[in-house]
């Protein structure tokens, strides 16, 4: 067993109009891995990631991130584990693609020669150099979403966190965005993808959780749980239908 | 004011200042004259945010207009149109988003004081708009009501009535 | 919002693109000051050397004077207004409505100054890109006190960034509704309602999650400093600028 990176003991969450968010939720997450968290719309699985890098903090129960108490270290934890949003037009904050990425590192003070290296070097890895003087508006959806890793990557996380990173995207922005993700992880991130749809990356994880209501119902290998997926309101991927196992959506 | 909240009210003033930014280009096909939002959402901004936040989303806009950044009506920018004919009408936005915001917020949000609020704010808008151009062109005041006030207040009357109502669905909505 | 607003910023590497965001706007006001206490010969004068920068950077005078046509209507109004009311020395008239050779002049002279207020920001918002402006209202703004600069500078890129996807929007809610045969609702408070509500609604809730967002790549008011990339051709620019801006009086 590798070394841990986030440990979640026995949180919960009630939103205040008494809505329950997340019950009593423990799990351990090691460097390296790549976790699907499975589940209907509603099942809290937005929640639980909002957790992991402090927006949200648990009622009851305590995280640690590399050891350090989330609720007493808010910007290491912020820092540590980046958080990739559902829709990218809404996280934009900068008013060219160089700005935006340059966001993060402008809030931590950092020197500009310094920023100005290291946006320019993590632009050049995602590919998307040639587009730094444009206004983010104008990109398509896949550059969009890579635009938005580019903005959490540049601050060095050790885990980026996805929130359906595939809506809305045509098909070659979806090839786009997982081919940035499967990167990102050999390069040693480690990945959590929240989503409804797993068809497109369940071939890579190395891990599901599933959620219901609030609980974590399934949590192991992909090839055990696949088979569980539809009762718990996720569709199975065609290839594990038709017998045929789990085969990479990315050729 | 924790830091998060004062986030989410910089948040909202932004979101305020490119509606208005944007009021003047969505113009809704009434009759003759097109009614364009522009000075709803400069209203809106008042009830909703309140005097401070109001007063400072309306001043940015004016500050990036002048600044250069094409924002005025028509998508122009800069010293000349504020400064020109029609620059009255922006810069009685700075008062009228103030007294507005004050008297919607004296009178406890209701929708009759927002109406009431509302009226006397566009008074305002008028009030330096219209002795303005009324300077610049060299007009008579019967004349520069006649072009600069009397065909957009039907159209204002409609859009103050409408603006209650939106501000009445939205304070739920966004919880300040 | 490209398609509304024609004239935005041109990318370009004319003389005035690379010229210090700061310095252009200390130009720009000492110039327009003095325009307007400039006479006719000085006018028509500037008016030339403004053609010859339009044409240095590259821009299109005809396309540019298009663009502001509604404005121009509006000077030609005030011209007629003037050459109506001024009194003088009538060289027309026309049952009872008299035309004087002073109020031409005058006329003339009020509106043709205004435009070239109006063309000189033109060509500074043309070859000016939108976060440099921002840069530099941070910059002017420092001096100033209670007035929290980069937080300013902040609200602007998302201002800037909110209105296209707002446009956007605005389009797909009235297009949605001419779907379902809104075009035959004649009330126009209702008209205005059932644009405008769900469109706050909407950028609201998008704004609460930039909220998020920007919480979690740890916002702060205490940034790093815009940085300024100066030309080396700034002080020959100023004092021509000051040349220009006295003969304009002087003249």
């Amino acid at each position: 067993m590798q070394e841990s990176i986030i440990d979640i003991n026995a949180i919960c969450h009630t939103f205040s109009d008494g809505y329950i968010g997340i019950k009593n939720i423990s799990v351990s997450i090691s460097k390296g891995e790549f976790i699907i968290l499975a589940g209907k719309n509603g099942s809290g699985k937005t929640t639980l990631l909002r957790h992991l890098n402090g927006l949200l903090l648990p009622d009851s129960g305590i995280i640690f991130v590399n050891g350090q108490d989330v609720s007493k270290h808010l910007i290491q934890t912020r820092k540590t584990v980046g958080m990739v949003f559902q829709d990218a037009d809404t996280q934009i904050v900068g008013d060219t693609v160089f700005d935006e990425v340059a966001f993060g590192l402008e809030n931590l003070k950092v020197k500009r020669a310094k920023i100005n290296e290291k946006v320019t070097l993590i632009l050049e890895n995602l590919n998307l150099l040639h587009l730094k003087d444009r206004s983010p508006s104008t990109l398509s959806g896949g550059e969009k979403r890579k635009l938005a890793i580019a903005g959490i990557l540049v601050m060095d996380p050790e885990v980026i966190m996805f929130d359906e990173p595939f809506s809305n995207l045509d098909y070659p922005g979806t090839l786009q965005v997982l081919s940035t993700i499967i990167k990102l992880n050999r390069s040693g991130h480690t990945i959590i993808i929240a989503t409804h749809d797993v068809e497109t990356i369940i071939c890579e994880a190395t891990r599901i959780i599933i959620m219901e209501k609030g609980l974590i119902k399934e949590d192991g290998e992909p090839d055990r749980i696949v088979k569980y997926l539809e009762s718990y309101g996720v569709k199975e991927p065609c290839s594990s239908k038709f017998g045929l196992g789990l085969q990479p959506w990315l050729t | 004011m924790n830091s998060s909240k004062q986030l989410r009210m910089t948040v909202y003033t932004s979101l305020f200042v490119a509606f208005i930014a944007i009021g003047a280009f969505i113009a809704i096909p009434v009759g003759p004259v097109p009614i364009v939002l522009q000075n709803m959402f400069v209203l809106l901004a008042a009830i909703i945010l309140g005097p401070v936040w109001g007063l400072s989303c309306v001043a940015i806009y004016l500050l990036i207009g002048l600044a250069g950044l094409p924002v005025f009506a028509g998508g122009t920018s800069g010293i000349g149109k504020l400064f020109g004919p029609t620059g009255g009408y922006l810069l009685g936005y700075l008062p009228a988003v103030f007294v507005t915001a004050g008297i919607s917020k004296g009178l406890g949000k209701k929708m009759s004081s927002d109406v009431i609020a509302m009226l006397i704010g566009s008074l305002i808008i008028y009030a330096a708009g219209v002795p303005w151009l009324k300077v610049v062109t060299s007009m008579t005041y019967e004349k520069a009501l006649a072009v600069g006030m009397y065909p957009f207040l039907i159209g204002d009357a409609l859009k103050i009535i409408a603006a209650a109502f939106i501000a009445k669905t939205l304070r739920p909505v966004i919880k300040l | 919002m490209a398609h509304v607003t024609p004239f935005t910023y041109r990318q370009g590497q004319s003389l005035l693109h690379l010229l210090d965001v700061r310095c252009k706007f200390f130009i720009i006001c000492i110039v327009s000051m003095s325009l307007l206490s400039a006479h006719l010969p000085a006018c028509f004068f500037y008016f030339l050397m403004l053609l010859f920068f339009f044409k240095k950077s590259g821009l299109n005078i005809f396309a540019t004077l298009n663009s502001i046509k509604y404005f121009i209507l509006l000077l030609f109004f005030v011209f007629i207004a003037r050459a109506l009311t001024v009194k003088g020395d009538i060289i027309f008239s026309f049952y009872g409505i008299s035309i004087t050779g002073q109020g031409l002049n005058e006329g003339f002279l009020v509106a043709f100054k205004f435009f070239l207020v109006m063309l000189t920001g033109l060509l500074f918002s043309t070859t000016t890109q939108p976060s440099s402006v921002k840069s530099a209202v941070q910059w002017f703004l420092k001096p100033i006190p209670f007035v929290p600069e980069k937080r300013v500078a902040v609200m602007i890129s998302l201002s800037l960034s909110f209105m296209p996807v707002i446009l956007k929007q605005a389009k797909e809610i009235s297009d949605a509704q001419k779907a379902r045969c809104a075009d035959l609702q004649k009330n126009p408070v209702k008209k205005i309602i059932r644009l405008v509500l769900p469109l706050l609604k909407k950028t609201f809730l998008s704004a609460d999650s930039l909220v998020l967002a920007m919480e979690s790549r740890c916002y702060s008011d205490d940034r790093t400093d815009p940085e300024f990339l100066p030309s080396g051709k700034e002080i020959p620019f100023l004092i021509g600028s000051f040349i220009i801006s006295l003969s304009l009086v002087w003249l």
